[in-house]
């Protein structure tokens, strides 16, 4: 029973880290339709930019994560540049969301994706990265019965936290708010006067720095930050956005969970090493029988 | 009346002569000169990799269904080849059809849920189990030895005669993958292939003027996965040895690599794209450059992308491509039962 | 004579919308009828029910006697009717040739095994019939063009090609008109009569009245979803209820 409960406390936090990746896919899905596939990648990026920025200054943990986010920012902004902005001539809704660009990004996403992985092997190597023991969110902390370490905590708190301030940018800020109208109709918004170009730049910052900062926190909790470890958490994410029906922030949040509780219970019952598997399955089932995300019909827009 | 006779359809003849002749006398020739058996492994890698390429070009390029995890259908054809010949001691000659086999079967069994999926959707799907088989060489290791590997023992043996001299073995690699590769064009410079390219263009459209569309994806799924498999008993039987890593998606995003840079639609651009992304580092590993092998082919996919919608020889723009592709994906169909991404 | 399409009682619903209510009509053998009705009538609407793109509501739809609402769209192909689209749907990366013998492979078939074993047979059917159908619209001289370089008047002619290539006994053509000038529309007009003399059955929907009026032999007036009229041309354009539909907008 204690087994369970601690697997579910694990459960949870992975959740909450595929939760705040699979924002940053939803919401750029909400605004253009498409899939980045250099999210994971970004991902990657925070661990690294977090590691760096340890090593240069051993800030305090809120800190480093601030520094993470404004990397994870930059990386958006250079990736809306360099893979989405070059195939948009127009940004009235035909052709953002349902013309050229789907799959010509989704490939050149995917090749940057490639050329940023092996760029940060080139540099850092293949191998593991030492985080500093001291980082290392793993302090036991006994709760009853149930053995969880801090990082857990740790991560569920602060992914709770950037929810919070997620839900908040997009109903009470400017930016938040021309998002949610470019998502629901680009060519209304930009009637209205909203930067369309501007607006899906910002969407990369939000979604990409949400997605930085899951990379450091996951980081410091196993310590092990390697260039291709940002592939796992991107399907996952990925799923969790196919599973909650596409644009919908709660519902991939929600799916996120599930998928990360579902992969830690998993392991009561087959080897850890088929818990990727997990994923996998619900993404294959998610496609073939509930291909409008498990939570149906509505198709409730960012 | 065959493909000869159909319009504009006299250069790929010469085309053919000319590979053939490259392939069975001037590579050989240039090889034997050289004297390495290094170079004899990039040859047989090249031209596996040529097969792969061909085959994917045929579910990609013809038949415009995006397939992200053509890597593990490669995967099933080497492992089950690997398997029936430590295991059961089969030759080559025997091990590369069932290799074939199994790995259509398995394409075919992902190809009937997944083929009324649409565009990124199937996209997707193919991803997902193409990790999955992945994971499942990875960590079955009663059966694949997981990341150890399996080590084939005299590998290349056609019945009683050993072909695993590197200039025999080069010939062995080279007529199948000549065999199957003109298999692939029969079927893509066709009639056959017309319905295909339809499919590519527009599916609804094609099933309007009676194009069975769910029937020929399946059918160009499978068979893609077959030659796939025969690549795979090709690469277990010539390398001796295989292990997961050769499977992973970074090897699906390779061949997709090939057949974009060579252009969707285009059976001698998949084969130029092999040679290329597979020729060209091993160029560069002669300079000590083999490290920047993945990154090269990241930086070609992205500038064919952009600079280069058509690849290298392609018929069909990627771009638009993906404009069809996608211009119907997400189109919310409340006339369609299965509603928003089915058709 | 019994009828060759025969539409009974067809309703289409989309969620509280009815694009189609209760439409019944009918086309004889050799028959050409002209579909008209001001816009968002459910013309194309009627058009995918019949072809099998849309699925019904309720009623019925029988094509030479056999019922076939519940059918895929190719099988609805294979029974002999083709059809075009409103916004062009050519293959704009394939040859005129191979544009016309998609059609042609859908009514003849392809197989794997007749493919590799290059048997002469089925390739020569669709070849001939591919042949046939170029020569209908005069697009022979351009088989080799990619299709994407045709004017647009031609593509027009290339579907309705690819169409004939299904080798059809009933034509459905979606405002064929749509987008061609005054002497490009008088051409179709005598084009689409000499299909109809050598013998097809034509369902023609269109939004110039002055072609219908001009070609067909009956015309059906759809509006709101509900047939209003179903008579010759000079009835048709004499009733009120047509005339009130159209709100004098049309001609």
């Amino acid at each position: 029973m204690d087994y369970y409960l601690q697997q579910l406390v694990i459960g949870l936090s992975l959740g909450m880290v595929y939760a705040l990746v699979a924002i940053g896919f939803t919401l750029i899905f909400g605004v253009l339709n498409v899939v980045n596939f250099a999210h994971g990648e970004v991902y990657t990026i925070g661990a690294y930019a977090g590691l760096f920025v340890v090593a240069a200054w051993a800030p305090p943990l809120a800190a480093l994560l601030l520094a993470v986010l404004a990397v994870g920012a930059l990386t958006g902004v250079g990736l809306e540049r360099l893979a989405f902005r070059p195939f948009r001539r127009f940004t009235d809704e035909a052709s953002l969301k349902s013309r050229a660009m789907r799959e010509a990004t989704l490939m050149s996403s995917l090749a940057l994706s490639i050329i940023a992985r092996e760029a940060i092997e080139l540099i850092y190597g293949s191998q593991f990265q030492t985080v500093p023991l001291k980082l290392l969110l793993n302090e036991p902390i006994r709760l009853g019965p149930v053995t969880i370490v801090n990082g857990d905590v740790i991560i569920f708190v602060t992914a709770l936290a950037m929810l919070l301030a997620l839900q908040f940018v997009l109903t009470r800020t400017r930016v938040g708010l021309s998002i949610r109208a470019v998502s629901n109709n680009a060519l209304g918004a930009r009637y209205v006067g909203v930067d369309v170009d501007r607006t899906i730049a910002w969407t990369f910052v939000v979604g990409s720095a949400m997605g930085a900062v899951a990379g450091i926190l996951v980081g410091l909790y196993y310590g092990a930050i390697f260039p291709s470890m940002g592939f796992n958490p991107g399907v996952k994410a990925f799923v969790a956005m196919v599973m909650g029906g596409l644009s919908s922030i709660p519902g991939a949040v929600i799916c996120a969970l599930i998928i990360g509780v579902a992969e830690a219970l998993s392991t009561i019952f087959v080897a850890s090493v088929w818990q990727e598997l997990v994923a996998y399955a619900f993404l294959i089932v998610t496609l073939i029988f509930f291909p409008r995300g498990i939570f149906g019909g509505a198709r409730e827009r960012v | 009346m065959s493909a000869s006779e159909r319009p504009g359809k006299g250069l790929s003849r010469l085309l053919t002569l000319a590979i053939l002749i490259a392939v069975f006398a001037l590579a050989p020739a240039a090889l034997y000169l050289a004297g390495r058996s290094y170079l004899y492994q990039v040859a047989n890698l090249i031209m596996i990799f040529a097969l792969l390429s061909a085959s994917m070009h045929l579910v990609t390029g013809v038949a415009g269904l995006l397939q992200l995890g053509h890597a593990a259908f490669y995967g099933v054809g080497a492992y089950t080849a690997a398997l029936l010949a430590t295991r059961f001691g089969l030759p080559f000659p025997a091990t590369m059809p069932l290799a074939g086999l199994a790995a259509a079967l398995v394409a075919f069994l992902v190809a009937l849920p997944t083929m009324r999926l649409v565009s990124i959707y199937f996209a997707v799907a193919t991803l997902g189990i193409g990790q999955m088989l992945y994971l499942i060489m990875l960590n079955w290791v009663d059966v694949t030895k997981g990341p150890n590997g399996i080590l084939l023992f005299n590998a290349l043996r056609i019945f009683n005669f050993d072909a695993s001299k590197p200039a025999i073995a080069y010939y062995v690699v080279a007529v199948v993958t000549v065999v199957s590769i003109l298999v692939i064009h029969r079927l893509s410079h066709s009639y056959y292939g017309n319905a295909l390219r339809a499919l590519r263009e527009d599916d609804q459209c094609a099933e309007a003027m009676g194009v069975e569309t769910v029937r020929l994806k399946i059918q160009s799924f499978t068979i893609s996965g077959f030659f796939a498999g025969v690549a795979g008993a090709l690469w277990a039987h010539t390398a001796g040895y295989v292990s997961p890593a050769d499977f992973s998606f970074t090897v699906s995003i390779l061949i997709l690599s090939m057949v974009v840079l060579g252009g969707l639609g285009s059976l001698p651009g998949a084969i130029v794209g092999a040679v290329i992304l597979i020729g060209l580092p091993e160029l560069l590993r002669e300079f000590k450059a083999g490290d920047y092998r993945n990154l090269i082919i990241g930086l070609v996919l992205f500038s064919v992308i952009l600079f280069l919608p058509r690849g290298l020889i392609g018929e069909a723009s990627a771009l638009d491509l993906m404009r069809r592709q996608f211009a119907g994906a997400w189109r919310r169909a409340p006339d369609r039962r299965g509603g928003m991404g089915w058709r | 004579m019994t009828a060759l399409l025969s539409i009974e009682g067809v309703t289409r619903r989309f969620g509280g919308l009815t694009a189609i209510d209760d439409v019944t009509a009918s086309l004889r053998h050799h028959e050409l009828v002209g579909l008209i009705g001001p816009n968002g009538a459910g013309k194309t609407t009627l058009f995918n029910l019949i072809s099998g793109f849309t699925p019904l509501s309720a009623g019925a739809i029988y094509f030479k006697g056999r019922r076939i609402d519940r059918l895929k769209p190719f099988d609805i192909a294979h029974l002999g009717v083709g059809r075009t689209f409103q916004n062009l749907r050519i293959f704009p990366n394939m040859s005129v040739f191979d544009n016309v013998s998609v059609g042609a492979i859908g009514a003849q078939g392809v197989g794997v095994v007749s493919t590799l074993l290059r048997r002469r047979g089925p390739a020569e059917a669709i070849s001939e019939q591919t042949w046939a159908a170029l020569r209908a619209v005069g697009l022979e001289a351009q088989a080799t063009e990619l299709a994407a370089n045709l004017s647009y008047g031609r593509r027009k002619y290339l579907e309705i090609a690819r169409a004939l290539a299904l080798d059809p006994e009933l034509l459905i053509l979606d405002e064929p008109a749509a987008g061609l000038n005054d002497t490009e529309t008088q051409g179709l007009a005598d084009f689409i009569r000499r299909l109809h003399k050598g013998g097809l059955s034509i369902l023609l929907v269109e939004h110039d009245m002055k072609l219908v009026m001009s070609i067909c032999q009956r015309v059906v007036v759809l509006a709101s979803g509900r047939k209003i009229a179903d008579a010759p041309p000079a009835v048709v354009k004499a009733d009120p209820a047509v005339l009130e539909a159209y709100l004098g907008v049309e001609t």
